[in-house]
């Protein structure tokens, strides 16, 4: 009875094609997702849905669409095509918007990414529902100033077909459990301060216990009670490996092509020119095993390799998707990051504390942005004085101001803990001469 | 996924996303446009009956559904139809050349037991489809089964946004002019502009609510966004700036006026930005200039007051209620009602009418925004803010616009009572932390001001303080409230819903600005 995703995929091309589309990219996905949550030792919410989606990008005339429904029976996708090539009949054209050359799908690798743990089925709700409930008992545990607790566990599944018309057949599927706790404390007048701990893999048997999320999301949470501002001040900034991800993110964007073409990128002109200190090396790596970012193929059919961003502070490629690579004149790489890896790190966050006499610890961001045509930033921080190569008070409400251009040619350690639980694995950071605002 | 799901983001796109922008008639007015529509007529609100004439959604379906979803128990049940079409335009180097269209269907079945929730929904309109979902919803209860209603009552609605000509039923072609005349705009106003990116947006939502009580809700809700951003280059240097307006109705919303101003305001934001400064580092008297500054309340304490925080006794302002939390001069309202804004609903997403609430009165704090579940909680009848971003989502407390009522100051004499701080014109995003109170928003235009007068240009700067310490110190109220019409989007548990925000011009006697050497 129920069609398979092949099935929906290719019926969906040849009505695209048999309506007058000249090329078609087709992409179906099928996600079974539950949810289950405890607070105060009871279960708060509980979610468990299977999402399915269309997604067709056509090519007629030179001209472009990209669309999307949920809708898949037979005849709502048939009308749904008549609309698309109708609508995208009166675009303007665009010669540069074609499908990827197949050249871009050869050289696929067939490794394992361990991404996918085919024992999924055999995990139960009642096995679930104890993954949360212990997780939110050790946050309840770990102090009586415990307001609230919740601790959530979630998984999915989640298969995938891409089908072009120009040759193109690939299959992803993964899955991925996750334990989350968040926690409220009794702070110091109306302050309830709150933080969180999160554990995530591909395959369940590489979860661990959750348990000691909630303890560490509880012990966190206490760690901030009086946080408050010092004065401003130029001075050495550690960044703590979970909160390091945010602040790449400002970095990549200007890395973009699309960002280059579009002539909002400081880094335009830098390929190949040191960018940031030598201490970075960050590689774009969709082969790491069990990565969050794992894949064989990206969102236009690209085969995906390891590619270096930066080597030794030398800015070595772009993420170049296909439309913006030839508008630029450039071979795309690919247009979306996969996993991020840093390389050459030594040592944890207690090593790089260790030499910092007067510093600041960031272990979260809040707010900010940044700009990327100028590489201007400023972000919100929270998180530790250090003292001495020792965490001090906590610190709150202060924000830190550099350019992208020069804030990465300060960096001067960089760790060897990645971050496991994201596709960026950040380790954590050492800056030198960075600008806090506080008092 | 390893995010904090209790920071929450309010964010205006800054850029095109990708795609989608629509174009009026290069000479037209958006009225000339409707006269050549061929639009579907909406007679008062959608019809409770659209999802049966398209779906063959029946009340006796409905009725067979909560009961499924109540068997095991619960003290209510509601189910949420969503059909949404949106559509895209975007031009970029100068051609409208992208498009894209989206539809979303499905159904979100909700069972509440006290303050505990199951949902689960399906794409599938169909019997066995959603009987599924009901069944994966009842798992939250154990108990005797409920029973579902022996009829519904259809609930009739106050329209808070007629639309005669809807988006829905302009064709491409004839949106496709208004993106290009915003391009000749943008270009014809400054030789620095060297690239311009712009996108047009709509969506047409049905929506449908059903529930244990025997309640029927239906309504259709209009929305759009026309967004534009530019580059500007200059000896060199390169500075980026956009305006956007996003309203929820159809081709009459969209003013003349407004899109000439869109391009005028993105080339005036970028190229005040050639020779702006950053700002000294540290605590400084700001003032937020009327409108977007809005974001002020969204984060210092609008999110504080979204009741789930406070029935679980996590947000800074938990224990607040009828205490003076602001000068006598500072009230605050979260409104549905205002007309064609894009945090207006006639209805939430559970059921109850759209309103407006009074959170802070006279610097006193009067009401938390409720949905169902806080308000049984609190006893108190719920005040509309069920919110969610679709059918895959259980309603949770939100705001819609938010703003703060006139007093009694005028805008120069808060600028002339200054002697050094800086003005803050054009956000972003921001961003909060509900129990701790410390909230952030970014600045991407503000000036100077130095002697009680607005000087240089400042550009690129984050503000941080804490709602509660911030709400304390505003010391002047102007007279001069403005509702942004911009393209709000509010962040909470994964999910975005559309929102306003308003202000008038409004001193902060102090608070930290991300600088550089003061």
């Amino acid at each position: 009875m129920a069609r398979s995703l092949e099935q929906i995929a290719q019926h969906a091309l040849d009505t695209a094609l048999a309506k007058g589309a000249a090329e078609v990219a087709v992409r179906v996905g099928r996600t079974r997702f539950t949810s289950l949550s405890f607070r105060d030792r009871k279960l708060d919410k509980s979610e468990a849905s299977t999402s399915s989606s269309l997604t067709l990008t056509l090519f007629l005339d030179g001209r472009y669409s990209s669309n999307s429904t949920c809708d898949l029976r037979p005849d709502a996708v048939a009308d749904f095509c008549d609309r698309l090539v109708a609508m995208t009949r009166k675009l303007a054209p665009d010669p540069h918007r074609r499908l990827p050359e197949p050249e871009y799908y050869q050289g696929r690798s067939e490794r394992d990414l361990g991404i996918y743990d085919d024992q999924h089925a055999a995990l139960g709700i009642d096995r679930r529902k104890e993954l949360a409930r212990s997780a939110e008992e050790e946050a309840r545990g770990a102090s009586d100033r415990v307001i609230s607790a919740t601790a959530t566990f979630y998984d999915d599944v989640s298969d995938s077909v891409r089908l072009h018309s120009n040759g193109f057949r690939g299959n992803y599927n993964y899955t991925s459990f996750w334990a989350q706790v968040e926690s409220s404390v009794r702070g110091d007048g109306d302050k309830k301060p709150e933080d969180w701990s999160v554990v995530g893999a591909r395959k369940l048997a590489n979860l661990g216990d959750p348990a000691p999320c909630g303890r560490d999301a509880t012990l966190r949470a206490l760690q901030q009670i009086g946080a408050g501002k010092i004065d401003s001040a130029r001075l050495p900034l550690v960044i703590e490996n979970r909160a390091a991800g945010r602040l790449l993110g400002h970095l990549l964007q200007p890395l973009n092509a699309s960002a280059i073409q579009q002539k909002r990128s400081c880094y335009a002109d830098l390929l190949g020119k040191s960018v940031a200190s030598a201490k970075l090396t960050l590689i774009d790596d969709p082969w790491l095993v069990g990565g969050f970012g794992s894949r064989l193929y990206d969102n236009e059919g690209i085969t995906s390799r390891p590619m270096p961003i930066i080597e030794q502070g030398v800015l070595k490629n772009f993420y170049v998707d296909v439309y913006y690579g030839r508008k630029l004149g450039l071979r795309a790489t690919t247009g979306i990051k996969s996993n991020l890896v840093f390389s050459g790190g030594q040592g944890g966050l207690e090593d790089l504390t260790r030499g910092v006499e007067r510093g600041v610890l960031v272990t979260g961001f809040i707010g900010g942005n940044s700009s990327p045509a100028t590489g201007d930033f400023s972000l919100g921080v929270r998180g530790f004085l250090i003292e001495k190569g020792q965490r001090g008070q906590p610190i709150a409400e202060m924000n830190i101001t550099d350019n992208l251009l020069t804030f990465w040619n300060k960096l001067v350690s960089v760790g060897a803990d990645p971050y496991l639980y994201s596709s960026s694995r950040t380790p954590s950071l050492r800056f030198d001469d960075v600008q806090f605002s506080g008092m | 996924m390893t995010m904090d799901r209790r920071q929450f983001m309010l964010a205006t796109a800054t850029g095109v996303a990708g795609l989608a922008a629509p174009t009026l008639l290069t000479r037209c007015a958006a009225g000339r446009v409707r006269e050549e529509a061929t639009v579907p007529q909406l007679i008062d609100l959608a019809p409770a009956s659209y999802f049966e004439s398209q779906f063959g959604v029946t009340p006796e379906l409905m009725r067979e559904v909560i009961a499924t979803a109540l068997a095991s128990g619960g003290d209510h049940c509601e189910l949420y139809f969503q059909h949404s079409r949106e559509a895209s335009i975007g031009l970029e180097d100068g051609a409208v050349n992208r498009g894209s269209a989206t539809v979303d269907l499905g159904v979100g079945v909700r069972v509440i037991r006290g303050d505990q929730t199951g949902y689960a929904y399906t794409e599938e309109l169909e019997r066995e489809s959603m009987l599924t979902a009901a069944r994966a919803a009842a798992a939250i209860a154990d108990g005797p089964a409920g029973s579902a209603p022996k009829s519904f009552a259809v609930q009739t609605l106050e329209n808070f946004y007629p639309t005669a000509s809807w988006w829905s039923g302009i064709s491409v072609d004839r949106r496709m002019p208004l993106l290009d005349r915003l391009n000749t705009l943008t270009f014809g106003l400054d030789p620095r502009v060297k690239k311009v990116r712009a996108s047009f947006y709509d969506e047409d939502r049905y929506i449908l609510i059903a529930d244990s009580s025997g309640r029927l809700v239906a309504d259709r809700l209009p929305m759009f966004a026309l967004r534009l951003s530019c580059t500007l280059e200059d000896k060199g240097q390169i500075e980026e700036n956009y305006d956007a307006v996003s309203l929820r109705g159809g081709v009459d919303e969209l003013k003349d006026e407004r899109i000439e101003r869109l391009a005028r305001t993105a080339v005036d934001r970028a190229a005040r930005n050639f020779g702006a400064r950053k700002p000294p580092a540290g605590e400084l008297p700001v003032v937020l200039a009327h409108g977007s500054s809005g974001i002020l309340l969204h984060e210092a304490i609008g999110h504080g007051m979204e009741a789930d925080f406070n029935r679980k006794g996590i947000s800074i302002y938990a224990e607040k209620m009828n205490q003076p939390i602001a000068g006598k001069f500072v009230s605050i309202i979260d409104d549905a009602t205002v007309p064609h804004y894009r945090g207006s609903i006639n209805v939430d997403d559970e059921g109850s009418p759209g309103q407006r609430t009074v959170l802070v009165e006279n610097g006193v704090l009067r009401s938390y925004l409720h949905d169902r579940i806080s308000a049984a909680h609190y006893r108190v009848p719920p005040t509309g803010n069920g919110r969610r971003e679709s059918f895959r989502f259980a309603p949770i407390p939100r705001m819609r616009n938010t703003y703060m009522a006139n007093g009694p100051h005028q805008r120069e004499e808060i600028i002339r009572s200054v002697k050094r701080g800086v003005i803050c014109e054009t956000f972003t995003n921001g961003e909060v932390n509900i129990g701790a109170g410390d909230f952030t928003f970014y600045v991407k235009n503000g000036y100077l001001i130095e002697d009680g007068k607005e000087t240089a240009p400042i550009k690129d700067f984050n503000i941080i303080g804490n709602g509660p310490d911030v709400l304390s110190k505003v010391t002047m109220v102007g007279d001069d409230l403005k509702i942004d019409d911009s393209t709000w989007t509010c962040g909470k548990d994964g999910q975005g819903v559309p929102v306003g925000q308003g202000l008038p011009t409004c001193l902060v006697s102090s608070i930290t600005v991300g600088g550089v050497d003061a």
